[in-house]
Protein backbone atom coordinates (compact mmCIF):
# COMPACT_ATOMS: atom_id res chain seq x y z
CA UNK A 1 0.00 0.00 0.00
CA UNK A 2 1.81 3.41 -1.11
CA UNK A 3 1.73 5.85 1.38
CA UNK A 4 0.67 8.18 -0.94
CA UNK A 5 -3.14 7.91 -1.46
CA UNK A 6 -5.03 10.18 -2.47
CA UNK A 7 -8.75 11.00 -1.04
CA UNK A 8 -9.55 8.88 -4.05
CA UNK A 9 -8.41 6.09 -2.23
CA UNK A 10 -10.82 6.37 -0.04
CA UNK A 11 -13.86 8.35 -1.93
CA UNK A 12 -16.42 6.93 -3.08
CA UNK A 13 -16.39 6.85 -7.38
CA UNK A 14 -19.57 6.38 -9.03
CA UNK A 15 -18.09 5.36 -12.74
CA UNK A 16 -15.86 2.60 -11.05
CA UNK A 17 -19.24 0.87 -9.05
CA UNK A 18 -21.36 1.33 -12.38
CA UNK A 19 -18.87 -0.23 -14.51
CA UNK A 20 -19.34 -2.90 -11.74
CA UNK A 21 -22.76 -3.12 -11.87
CA UNK A 22 -23.42 -3.56 -15.57
CA UNK A 23 -20.75 -6.09 -15.53
CA UNK A 24 -22.56 -7.95 -12.85
CA UNK A 25 -25.82 -7.61 -15.00
CA UNK A 26 -24.54 -8.52 -18.18
CA UNK A 27 -23.18 -11.52 -16.49
CA UNK A 28 -26.08 -13.04 -15.26
CA UNK A 29 -29.21 -11.84 -17.47
CA UNK A 30 -27.26 -10.62 -20.68
CA UNK A 31 -29.33 -12.22 -23.22
CA UNK A 32 -31.63 -14.00 -21.38
CA UNK A 33 -35.37 -13.34 -21.90
CA UNK A 34 -37.60 -13.17 -18.20
CA UNK A 35 -38.75 -16.38 -16.63
CA UNK A 36 -40.83 -16.30 -13.16
CA UNK A 37 -38.95 -19.53 -12.12
CA UNK A 38 -35.54 -18.22 -12.30
CA UNK A 39 -35.46 -14.56 -11.37
CA UNK A 40 -35.48 -15.22 -8.42
CA UNK A 41 -31.47 -16.60 -8.95
CA UNK A 42 -31.00 -13.72 -11.12
CA UNK A 43 -31.57 -11.12 -8.43
CA UNK A 44 -29.81 -12.93 -5.71
CA UNK A 45 -26.71 -13.35 -8.76
CA UNK A 46 -26.61 -10.08 -9.73
CA UNK A 47 -26.60 -8.38 -5.98
CA UNK A 48 -24.28 -10.77 -4.58
CA UNK A 49 -21.90 -10.34 -7.40
CA UNK A 50 -21.70 -6.86 -7.25
CA UNK A 51 -21.25 -7.25 -3.25
CA UNK A 52 -18.39 -9.19 -3.93
CA UNK A 53 -16.31 -7.23 -6.55
CA UNK A 54 -17.59 -4.19 -4.33
CA UNK A 55 -15.61 -5.96 -1.25
CA UNK A 56 -12.54 -6.70 -3.37
CA UNK A 57 -12.27 -2.48 -4.15
CA UNK A 58 -10.45 -3.26 -0.22
CA UNK A 59 -12.30 0.60 0.45
CA UNK A 60 -13.72 1.40 4.06
CA UNK A 61 -17.09 1.31 2.90
CA UNK A 62 -20.41 -0.54 4.40
CA UNK A 63 -22.17 -1.56 1.19
CA UNK A 64 -26.18 -1.98 0.27
CA UNK A 65 -26.63 -2.90 -2.85
CA UNK A 66 -30.53 -3.23 -3.86
CA UNK A 67 -31.11 -5.28 -7.53
CA UNK A 68 -35.15 -5.00 -8.84
CA UNK A 69 -36.04 -7.02 -11.91
CA UNK A 70 -39.23 -6.60 -13.49
CA UNK A 71 -41.27 -8.14 -16.45
CA UNK A 72 -41.93 -6.04 -19.65
CA UNK A 73 -45.77 -5.99 -19.97
CA UNK A 74 -46.50 -2.42 -19.56
CA UNK A 75 -46.86 -1.47 -15.95
CA UNK A 76 -45.24 1.02 -15.00
CA UNK A 77 -42.90 1.25 -11.93
CA UNK A 78 -41.41 4.05 -10.18
CA UNK A 79 -38.69 3.99 -7.53
CA UNK A 80 -37.36 7.00 -5.17
CA UNK A 81 -33.97 6.37 -2.39
CA UNK A 82 -33.48 9.25 0.05
CA UNK A 83 -30.19 8.68 2.47
CA UNK A 84 -29.18 10.03 5.76
CA UNK A 85 -25.71 10.08 6.05
CA UNK A 86 -22.22 12.12 5.43
CA UNK A 87 -22.41 14.30 2.29
CA UNK A 88 -18.58 14.03 2.07
CA UNK A 89 -17.96 10.86 1.98
CA UNK A 90 -21.04 8.81 1.14
CA UNK A 91 -22.29 7.97 -2.07
CA UNK A 92 -24.65 5.93 -4.29
CA UNK A 93 -24.84 4.81 -7.81
CA UNK A 94 -28.08 3.57 -9.62
CA UNK A 95 -27.74 1.72 -13.17
CA UNK A 96 -30.76 0.89 -15.30
CA UNK A 97 -30.50 -2.21 -18.00
CA UNK A 98 -32.84 -3.68 -20.16
CA UNK A 99 -33.48 -6.26 -22.40
CA UNK A 100 -36.32 -7.19 -24.81
CA UNK A 101 -38.36 -8.89 -21.98
CA UNK A 102 -37.43 -6.95 -18.92
CA UNK A 103 -35.77 -4.29 -16.74
CA UNK A 104 -33.14 -4.36 -14.50
CA UNK A 105 -32.70 -1.71 -11.53
CA UNK A 106 -29.66 -1.82 -9.67
CA UNK A 107 -28.85 0.62 -6.66
CA UNK A 108 -25.25 0.38 -5.02
CA UNK A 109 -24.99 2.39 -1.83
CA UNK A 110 -21.77 3.26 0.15
CA UNK A 111 -21.30 4.79 3.48
CA UNK A 112 -17.69 5.48 4.86
CA UNK A 113 -16.52 3.58 7.85
CA UNK B 1 -35.37 7.61 25.51
CA UNK B 2 -34.89 5.17 28.35
CA UNK B 3 -37.13 2.53 27.58
CA UNK B 4 -34.68 -0.47 27.44
CA UNK B 5 -31.58 -0.28 29.27
CA UNK B 6 -29.92 -3.06 27.40
CA UNK B 7 -27.01 -3.69 25.07
CA UNK B 8 -30.25 -4.22 22.45
CA UNK B 9 -30.09 -0.05 22.41
CA UNK B 10 -27.15 -0.11 19.94
CA UNK B 11 -28.96 -2.77 17.48
CA UNK B 12 -31.46 -2.13 14.80
CA UNK B 13 -35.43 -2.80 15.70
CA UNK B 14 -36.96 -3.18 12.58
CA UNK B 15 -40.76 -3.64 14.53
CA UNK B 16 -40.07 -0.23 14.85
CA UNK B 17 -39.55 0.87 11.48
CA UNK B 18 -41.96 -1.55 9.94
CA UNK B 19 -44.84 0.40 11.96
CA UNK B 20 -42.84 3.92 10.86
CA UNK B 21 -43.02 2.87 7.12
CA UNK B 22 -46.92 1.30 7.18
CA UNK B 23 -47.94 4.45 8.59
CA UNK B 24 -46.24 7.07 6.37
CA UNK B 25 -47.25 4.63 3.16
CA UNK B 26 -50.80 4.77 4.40
CA UNK B 27 -50.70 8.43 5.03
CA UNK B 28 -48.90 9.47 1.29
CA UNK B 29 -50.73 7.45 -0.48
CA UNK B 30 -53.63 5.27 1.48
CA UNK B 31 -56.61 4.22 -0.90
CA UNK B 32 -55.95 5.84 -4.38
CA UNK B 33 -55.38 4.66 -7.23
CA UNK B 34 -52.41 4.37 -9.87
CA UNK B 35 -51.40 7.24 -11.46
CA UNK B 36 -48.77 7.78 -13.52
CA UNK B 37 -48.69 11.84 -12.75
CA UNK B 38 -48.91 11.15 -9.07
CA UNK B 39 -46.61 8.33 -8.77
CA UNK B 40 -43.64 10.25 -8.51
CA UNK B 41 -45.14 12.61 -6.32
CA UNK B 42 -45.70 9.57 -3.88
CA UNK B 43 -42.11 7.84 -4.21
CA UNK B 44 -40.47 11.02 -2.98
CA UNK B 45 -43.66 11.61 -0.24
CA UNK B 46 -43.06 8.20 1.07
CA UNK B 47 -39.05 7.96 1.71
CA UNK B 48 -38.85 11.76 2.29
CA UNK B 49 -41.71 10.81 5.12
CA UNK B 50 -40.19 7.22 6.54
CA UNK B 51 -36.56 8.88 6.70
CA UNK B 52 -38.03 12.14 8.67
CA UNK B 53 -39.66 9.69 11.32
CA UNK B 54 -36.53 7.42 11.42
CA UNK B 55 -34.10 10.69 12.44
CA UNK B 56 -36.42 12.18 14.90
CA UNK B 57 -35.78 8.88 17.12
CA UNK B 58 -32.61 10.07 17.50
CA UNK B 59 -30.16 7.08 17.10
CA UNK B 60 -26.87 7.08 15.95
CA UNK B 61 -27.22 5.58 12.22
CA UNK B 62 -27.53 6.35 8.99
CA UNK B 63 -30.27 5.72 6.73
CA UNK B 64 -31.07 4.76 3.69
CA UNK B 65 -34.77 4.54 2.36
CA UNK B 66 -35.94 3.49 -0.94
CA UNK B 67 -39.50 2.51 -2.47
CA UNK B 68 -40.71 1.31 -5.39
CA UNK B 69 -44.36 1.49 -6.56
CA UNK B 70 -45.75 -0.62 -9.60
CA UNK B 71 -48.90 -1.01 -10.82
CA UNK B 72 -50.51 -4.17 -10.89
CA UNK B 73 -51.15 -5.46 -14.25
CA UNK B 74 -49.55 -8.36 -13.92
CA UNK B 75 -46.05 -8.29 -14.49
CA UNK B 76 -43.75 -10.12 -12.29
CA UNK B 77 -41.50 -7.76 -10.28
CA UNK B 78 -38.81 -9.32 -8.28
CA UNK B 79 -35.90 -7.64 -5.47
CA UNK B 80 -32.96 -8.41 -3.85
CA UNK B 81 -31.01 -6.57 -1.33
CA UNK B 82 -27.05 -7.44 -0.31
CA UNK B 83 -25.32 -5.90 2.54
CA UNK B 84 -21.39 -5.64 3.47
CA UNK B 85 -21.68 -4.65 7.28
CA UNK B 86 -21.67 -4.97 10.81
CA UNK B 87 -24.05 -7.77 11.15
CA UNK B 88 -24.39 -6.83 15.17
CA UNK B 89 -25.30 -3.46 14.90
CA UNK B 90 -27.01 -2.43 11.44
CA UNK B 91 -29.92 -3.59 10.23
CA UNK B 92 -32.85 -3.33 7.52
CA UNK B 93 -36.61 -3.45 7.28
CA UNK B 94 -38.78 -4.18 4.43
CA UNK B 95 -42.14 -3.76 4.07
CA UNK B 96 -44.42 -4.64 0.88
CA UNK B 97 -47.84 -3.33 1.13
CA UNK B 98 -50.41 -3.06 -1.31
CA UNK B 99 -53.87 -1.51 -2.17
CA UNK B 100 -56.25 -2.39 -5.10
CA UNK B 101 -54.28 -1.00 -8.21
CA UNK B 102 -50.47 -0.89 -7.12
CA UNK B 103 -48.25 -2.36 -4.73
CA UNK B 104 -45.55 -0.28 -2.76
CA UNK B 105 -41.94 -2.15 -1.65
CA UNK B 106 -39.96 0.19 1.15
CA UNK B 107 -36.94 -0.75 2.44
CA UNK B 108 -35.25 0.75 5.16
CA UNK B 109 -30.95 -0.07 6.36
CA UNK B 110 -29.95 1.45 9.26
CA UNK B 111 -26.00 1.12 9.11
CA UNK B 112 -24.64 2.78 12.97
CA UNK B 113 -22.13 5.27 12.92
CA UNK B 114 -19.06 4.36 14.68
Amino acid sequence: MDEDQTEEETAFVVDEVSKIIKESVEATIGANAYQHSRVNQWTTSVVEQCLSQLSKLGKPFKYIVNCIIMQKNGAGLQTASTCFWDNSTDGSCAVRWENKSMYCIVSVFGLAI
Amino acid sequence: MEEYNSGSESSFHSEEADSIVKECIEGVVGNDDYSQSSVNKWTAGIVERCLTQLVKQGKPYKYIVTCAVMQKTGAGLHTANSCYWDTTMDGSSTVRWENRTMYCVVSVFAVAIA
